[in-house]
């Protein structure tokens, strides 16, 4: 159901090919008792954990758009051992997600309870699997709790629209704890925390202080596109300094893989410039949304994962501002 | 029950007019095509024609607007274009008459759902050269208030316009028009229909060169591209808009000459 294309086109069947094979997924994930165990295999995320530091584990997701063979899984979320428990950042897409995430906590580091489970932001894949974990342990700052507050029902419908059966029994659970201090000690370890923002009205990054491991949330994307919906472009650019300057060992960026020098933050900088300079140079010319979506994409991002998508996507999140900056207002009369 | 009999009368003489019409199957299966062709294409042949080329996404990112651009300039003689999204609660969008322009328009819709969505372009010989596409969206763009309501001052800035006026070739301009209105549809709650419903492009002359009829679905704060036929000199074209409530809108845009292309 994802789009991959966006051309000139007469007929919609590249819609019909994508739309009847998501169909024939639903189909082969019905909620019959004689295809259960089909069902489950269909319908199992199959996490796995790496250790990127030590006693610090990262669940990478596909650099991808949510769709139904992966069930949304396109995120990266992390889990650190600390002295006395367990520290979680993110927690997914669904709540199939959210359970799935603490089995894996659980076959990974046995026994422990979970002190603290962080939200970088409001983003749907980043926090509608807080169901399956104790609501009073989960943290964000004020804005992110505002955030999901407001979206989160309206991002959960959507997520269905999109992944069916994948979302079954999510609901949109905001943290409990607002956050607004520089550094907090949970379970014996002390963490470092940024209020940042650019991706969203709010991104909240964590650094733990032992390791040196910051998690940046969506401020950082590493060989996938990044995703603009509330983006501010130059809010993002000043966190991306602030990301730069902070002292670490490595870096999980929200998508893509674990990065020891900072590429993902250059790469999202890079990324934002051509794209902004782009859709500049686009609405100055007065191009429609529709022309603008095709234009070419310069050859150094083309390896980034569902750039297409995602380029067509900011055209819509991005033109609107652009087309009031930068047409000028017309002396009119009554 | 008067009324009752009178409106079984009026039915009844409509249905003695239909005439029998060859339409042509829709290769998108929309189950509203008969209908829409009924009501927005009721005179004249209809055929499916490739030369009707229409951009838009196969996905709506934002139910609220949907950007979609027409170009039937591979047609000759076109007196008419419309644009209908078939499942929308109010299909029809709008209808460009493109008298001294080219058979070209960007504009940006609502989506209450996903929809097939037909643009029947008329050309002089009665003819409705027809192409469609369907748009993937969430459900609620024609039933949610408008942005603007958001804001208790919404009314200060109405009918604000900003505009681009470019030139494109030694024969055509290319304008895009954004202009600040709610276009609310009246479908949600407590808030009546109240959108711009006209807008005129004429020379410095006063001929027209193009009009616009747009309804409910063209997007909050209407942002349309066309391309009228302009001298290689520079050239004033006198914009003219009004709304449901009567307000008039009225503004030049100067097109530069063809020196610097």
């Amino acid at each position: 159901m994802a789009s991959t294309s966006h051309h000139l086109r007469k007929s919609a069947a590249p819609f019909s090919q994508a739309r009847r094979r998501a169909l024939q997924w639903m189909v082969a994930g019905c909620g019959c008792a004689a295809c259960g165990s089909i069902n489950a295999r269909l319908l199992d995320f199959d996490l796995s954990a790496v250790e990127i530091a030590s006693k610090t584990w990262a669940v990478l997701g596909r650099t991808d758009y949510f769709d139904m063979s992966n069930g949304g899984n396109i995120v990266n979320v992390a889990f650190i051992e600390v002295p006395d428990g367990i520290v979680v950042i993110d927690t997914g897409p669904s709540k199939r997600y959210g359970d799935a995430l603490r089995a894996l906590i659980e076959k990974t580091v046995p026994g422990k309870p979970i002190l603290r489970v962080y939200n970088t932001h409001h983003h749907p894949d980043h926090f509608l699997g807080n169901q399956s974990f104790d609501a009073n342990v989960i943290a964000a700052p004020q804005q992110v709790i505002e955030n999901i507050t407001i979206d989160g029902n309206g991002f959960a419908d959507n997520m269905y629209r999109i992944l069916g059966d994948w979302m079954r029994g999510t609901l949109p659970i905001a943290p409990t704890v607002a956050l607004s201090s520089e550094s907090e000690q949970v379970g014996g370890r002390k963490f470092s925390l940024f209020y940042l923002s650019g991706h969203t009205s709010s991104d909240f990054v964590i650094r733990d202080d032992q390791t040196g491991v910051v998690f940046a949330g969506d401020l950082a994307f590493l060989y996938r596109a990044p995703t603009t919906p509330h983006a501010q472009i130059d809010a993002w650019r000043e966190s991306l300094d602030t990301l730069a300057a902070i002292d670490k060992d490595l870096l999980l960026p929200g998508h893509g893989p674990s990065d020891p020098k900072d590429e993902s933050l250059s790469q999202t900088r890079d990324y934002l410039d051509w794209l902004y300079g782009t859709l500049s140079d686009a609405v100055s010319r007065g191009l429609t949304m529709n022309e603008a979506m095709i234009l070419p994409i310069s050859p150094e991002f083309e390896g980034l994962g569902v750039v297409r998508t995602e380029f067509e996507r900011s055209v819509v999140h991005l033109y609107p501002a652009l087309e009031d900056a930068l047409y000028p207002v017309i002396e009119i009369s009554q | 029950m008067l009324r009752t009999l009178v409106m079984f009368a009026a039915l009844s003489l409509t249905a003695t007019h239909v005439h029998a019409r060859e339409l042509p199957p829709d290769p998108l299966e929309s189950v509203m095509w008969q209908s829409m062709a009924d009501r927005f294409m009721p005179d004249g042949d209809i055929v499916f024609d490739d030369k009707v080329k229409i951009m838009a996404p196969l996905s709506a990112e934002n139910q609220f607007h949907v950007p979609i651009t027409v170009d039937a300039t591979a047609l000759d003689n076109v007196e008419k274009i419309i644009a209908v999204a078939d499942l929308n609660p109010i299909p029809l969008v709008l209808t460009i008459r493109p008298q001294a322009a080219l058979s070209y328009v960007g504009f940006r819709l609502k989506l209450q759902q996903t929809s097939p969505i037909h643009v029947g372009v008329k050309t002089s010989d009665g003819v409705w050269h027809v192409a469609g596409v369907i748009v993937d969206a969430a459900g609620g763009g024609c039933t949610a208030p408008a942005a603007a309501h958001g804001n208790s001052n919404w009314m200060k800035t109405l009918g604000q316009t900003r505009a681009y006026a470019g030139r494109e070739t030694l024969s055509n301009a290319r304008l895009t028009l954004r202009m600040r209105h709610p276009m609310d549809t009246g479908l949600a709650a407590g808030i009546p229909a109240f959108y711009m419903n006209e807008l005129v492009i004429k020379d410095d002359d006063g001929q027209v060169l193009a009009e616009v009829d747009m309804y409910e679905p063209v997007s909050e704060n209407p942002t349309l591209t066309l391309k009228p036929l302009v001298g290689s000199a520079e050239s004033v074209l006198r914009v003219s808009t009004r709304d449901t409530e009567g307000n008039v809108f009225e503004f030049p845009l100067t097109v530069p000459s063809s020196a610097g292309l």
